[in-house]
């Protein structure tokens, strides 16, 4: 493995995930202070982190192996996916890394093991988020394959890499203006794929709102935060797509960059990040929970929105 | 070299065949499975000998029935086919060793042994044949073979309503086939499996009837109900062969006459693209609200034949577009896929056989924790889940993975309608892939973890190591097939643009290992939380279909469900509830509005015809005078 590509992953993959729990924290400050309260501290997603590490972790005695290894296959599935998204610098491609397909793939099976253990424990909460979950990354999947099939074609690589490097110091937008639905289109994405309202309430697990948080309901201990930081790892990742498309500011290229470039670049994201999880707090705190079978009709405007965009590339 | 291990390993099947069928005894099934493994040994080592001679090799076999010799050509293609059918064929035999013993019912252990013999005999000299006259035998041997292995259990009735259905539909088959030859023969007046130069009418026929034909033993919809039907009547492994290879050997066909044979028009690769991602979609829906775990391997099998077609259409439309190198790639990822297929279809098959052997039941709904009273076969179901599901680094996402990249190159397609169609294509695969790892979600989940469900569950125990080490084979493969995908490819001679495997799988191993040995701590067991109920039942488990609910609501119009409701009320206004029935019934569409029109018009029409024959000796004269003199008629017109 070429050292500059080593040294890339490693930066990389640490800065995402050490950043993933102030985004986390930023989005529930800003819901407490539209809700009128004071809200926990920016830092309390790294304070419950620790702390769930300290407890003991608990079984069901139902479960098996498979609610055992979930959170190691799902932390270990979203690093791996966190080399594919550069959020400081950006990488020459390296073994053929950085597919698109792959990142979606490495999420998809995060996902399957997480809804595996949510099926382990026997207990309806479980099943009933699984079996959501499974739902909603079923319909939501030909919405992001059409988003980045549309990426693909306006710059001509499927590579992840290769397109932040396209659009980097000026963004798509300056390019190709018939980008712009994508923009909401990936947003909604974002806000599907981190269980948020309108799809799902991250605040509860209880009837209404039984996806993500039910589907984790039995784990504990180390094992919850291992889950806790995948997620908050995957919503970095998407918003990092967001961010590095549309308003890439900042970001270089690697190594020819060199380190201050790298340490300008991570300033840039994490600015940039924290501005983006503002605008979802917002979002969320706007929003009401919809039914589930109404979800398919917030999916069917971005898909229209994508499928908009691609017959403006092929007529264009 | 090459003709002479493929004669070894065709002669050992044979032996093996027949030695049960004459001494039907316990010994003689033993040699016979020794036979069947070494010549599907034999077989594989010349498709590996095929392959990489990377020529053409023929030879033949003259003056066994006197005026039909069998010739018999290995290229790359036919050797690629051969080498996938011997692994699964080896594995299965593996399995059977000590599954037959095990099977109850009443059907003879021998012959069960036979008829497999011989089913995979034939699908070997399917794939060899190199002319049209020796593949229809062959299919046909297959095709009856196949039948009564379906009917092993003819004392079932379903069982022998799943025969009937697929002896008609294998039959159809042939009956397409057949015209394509005949048609290509007409034009060419050749028998060989060769080049055939032919106007565009007469080709767009032949190409329409071979599809047909195919189609139909693979079982792409419309054509695939026979599929459903067929798989779970049959013991497990033959539904293995069946689902792992003998639908393959359809796509062998169609990809043999359309590459070797026809040269095809541009709108060919649109149709076969779209048949495909009709079949996959509506393969992968009716497999949600499957709970019969082999039916639902069997739908899986029509989505993945669908995912086939797909790869092939992209081939045919992208190289109709000028862009042969990815229209490369969309026919290497189908036939890695259709590879792949093979591979973890036919473990998945065997894993459930070993489940229902040992829970004596089909239905998920009745199974729940066997993962504990199981554990080997439930790791085996799960790396099969896992590959079906394309989840890296297994196989089955690598070959969805090249489908993916072809499509996401269509921008290079310069007509605009062709390129938004191939797009509406992209977004539906996506969809059937995603619907795809929901299925298996819900059939590992449901059926191998949490509580038992019933009694049968609870009583199972794991299978003899024979029923483990064939599918466990399979297994290991569909790892190393995934692993070292690019490096696979590099050895057969195709640069694939893939990423490297072999890495990511270091890496995700890696990042597993140190988090496992980092943060592992301690652990406590306790009960589920319940709110407050204390001891946890099967009863409120989620269900298999519960699973499904949410997806089944949102793709309500694909399964045509009809609601009867009645109510009765105590008061005139409807709102005092007194008693009520309700139902909801599944339309079994493609029946009703497609098979049975057809077969009552079939039905009719051979009623009509045998009003004629009413064994009346003067009626009969009087057919056999008018039809001379047609016959003199017509010859004397063509002289």
């Amino acid at each position: 493995m070429s050292w500059e590509f080593a040294v890339y992953g490693a930066v990389n993959v640490a800065f995402v995930a050490l950043v993933s729990p102030l985004f986390m924290g930023v989005i529930r400050k800003i819901k407490a202070l539209v809700q009128g309260r004071r809200g926990p501290p920016l830092l309390q997603g790294y304070y419950n982190l620790a702390k769930l590490m300290k407890k003991e972790t608990v079984f069901s005695s139902n479960s098996s192996v498979i609610m055992e290894i979930a959170p190691y296959i799902s932390i270990s599935a979203l690093f791996v996916a966190a080399l594919l998204v550069p959020v400081i610098m950006i990488p020459e491609p390296a073994y053929g890394m950085g597919g698109i397909i792959l990142f979606l793939y490495m999420l998809a099976l995060a996902k399957f093991f997480t809804a595996l253990a949510g099926l382990d424990a026997g207990s309806t909460f479980g099943g009933m988020g699984s079996s959501r979950e499974m739902t909603i990354s079923a319909i939501i999947e030909p919405i992001i394959v059409v988003v980045f099939a549309a990426l693909a074609f306006a710059l001509n690589t499927t590579n992840i890499y290769a397109m932040f490097a396209a659009t980097a110091g000026l963004g798509v937008l300056s390019a190709n203006v018939s980008l712009l639905p994508l923009v909401i289109a990936l947003f909604i994405i974002l806000i599907t794929e981190t269980s948020r309202v309108p799809v799902d309430n991250p605040e509860t697990h209880l009837e209404l709102t039984m996806v993500h948080e039910a589907m984790i309901l039995e784990q504990g201990g180390r094992n919850l935060a291992l889950m806790e930081v995948s997620h908050a790892v995957k919503q970095t990742l998407l918003m990092a797509f967001l961010i590095n498309i549309f308003f890439p500011w900042g970001i270089s290229q690697w190594p020819a960059g060199g380190w201050s470039h790298a340490a300008a670049g991570a300033l840039a994201f994490l600015a940039k990040g924290v501005i983006l999880a503002a605008v979802v707090g917002l979002f969320e705190s706007s929003m009401a929970k919809m039914r589930l079978f109404r979800l398919p009709t917030l999916f069917m405007a971005a898909f229209f929105l994508s499928a908009l965009t691609i017959v403006m590339q092929v007529f264009a | 070299m090459l003709a002479e291990i493929f004669y070894g390993g065709i002669a050992a099947l044979l032996c093996g065949s027949l030695l049960p069928l004459l001494f039907p005894s316990g010994i003689a099934r033993k040699a016979s499975f020794l036979l069947l493994g070494a010549g599907c040994a034999l077989l594989l080592a010349a498709s590996a000998v095929g392959f990489f001679s990377g020529s053409r090799t023929a030879f033949s076999i003259e003056g066994i029935l006197p005026p039909i010799g069998f010739s018999f050509v290995i290229d790359r293609l036919s050797a690629f086919f051969i080498g996938m059918i011997s692994v699964v064929a080896l594995c299965v035999t593996v399995y059977s060793f000590q599954y037959v013993e095990r099977h109850e019912g009443r059907g003879s252990k021998s012959a069960l042994v036979s008829l497999m013999g011989f089913f995979m005999l034939s699908m070997f000299m399917v794939v060899a044949s190199s002319g049209m006259l020796s593949f229809l035998l062959f299919w046909e041997i297959m095709s009856l073979s196949s039948f009564f292995l379906v009917m092993f259990e003819y004392e079932n009735k379903d069982t022998r309503k799943a025969g009937i259905f697929y002896f008609v539909m294998t039959h159809l088959s042939t009956v397409f086939l057949l015209v394509g030859f005949l048609v290509l023969y007409h034009a060419t007046g050749s028998l060989d499996i060769g080049p055939a130069a032919l106007p565009a009418m007469t080709a767009n026929l032949a190409f329409l009837s071979l599809l047909a034909g195919f189609g139909i033993k693979a079982g792409v919809v419309p054509f695939h109900k026979w599929l459903p039907y067929a798989h779970p009547a049959s013991p497990s492994n033959v539904s293995a062969l069946m689902s792992g290879v003998m639908i393959k050997v359809a796509i062998y066909g169609l990809v043999r006459f359309l590459l070797f044979v026809l040269s095809p028009a541009a709108w060919w690769g649109v149709l076969i693209l779209a048949a495909g991602t009709v079949s996959a979609l509506l393969g992968v829906v009716y497999a949600l609200k499957e709970h019969d775990i082999k039916r639902l391997l069997a739908y899986h099998s029509i989505e993945n034949i669908g995912i086939i077609l797909i790869g092939i259409g992209l081939y045919l439309v992208f190289s109709a577009n000028g862009l042969p190198e990815i229209a490369a790639l969309a026919l290497a990822g189908s036939l890695f896929h259709t590879l792949n297929h093979a591979l973890f279809k036919s473990l998945l098959f065997m894993a459930a056989g070993s489940v229902a052997s040992a829970t004596g039941t089909k239905n998920i709904e009745e199974m729940g924790g066997i993962i504990k009273r199981m554990p080997y076969t439930a790791a085996l179901f799960l790396v099969g889940a896992v590959s079906i599901s394309a989840l890296p680094p297994f196989n089955g996402f690598v070959s969805e993975l090249m489908i993916f990249q072809a499509f996401l190159q269509a921008g290079a397609v310069a007509a605009p309608l062709l390129k938004l169609f191939l797009v509406a294509c992209l977004a539906v695969f996506a969809l059937t892939s995603a619907l795809a790892a929901a299925c298996f979600v819900k059939a590992f989940g449901i059926s191998f973890l949490a509580v038992p469900r019933t009694e049968k569950a609870a009583n199972a125990r794991e299978v003899p190591l024979a029923m483990l080490i064939g599918p466990g084979a399979l297994a290991a493969l569909c790892i190393l097939l995934g692993v070292f995908s690019l490096q696979l490819f590099g050895i057969a001679g195709y640069s694939a643009p893939l990423p490297d495997m072999a890495v990511v799988g270091t890496l995700m191993i890696a990042s597993f290992a140190a988090a496992f040995l980092a943060i592992r701590s301690p652990a406590r067991r306790s009960e589920t939380w319940g709110c407050g109920i204390v001891s946890q039942n099967p009863k409120m488990e989620y269900t298999a279909s519960g699973f499904s609910e949410p997806i089944v609501t949102i793709f309500k119009p694909f399964y045509r469900t009809r609601k009867h409701i009645e109510r009765t009320f105590f008061d005139s206004q409807g709102s005092i509830f007194k008693e009520g029935y309700g139902e909801i019934e599944l339309v079994k569409f493609f029946e009703e509005y497609l098979y049975m029109p057809v077969a009552r018009a079939a039905g009719a029409v051979s009623g009509y015809v045998s009003g004629f024959q009413n064994s009346s000796l003067n009626s009969c004269m009087l057919y056999a005078f008018l039809a001379s003199i047609l016959i003199i008629l017509l010859t004397g017109w063509r002289a």
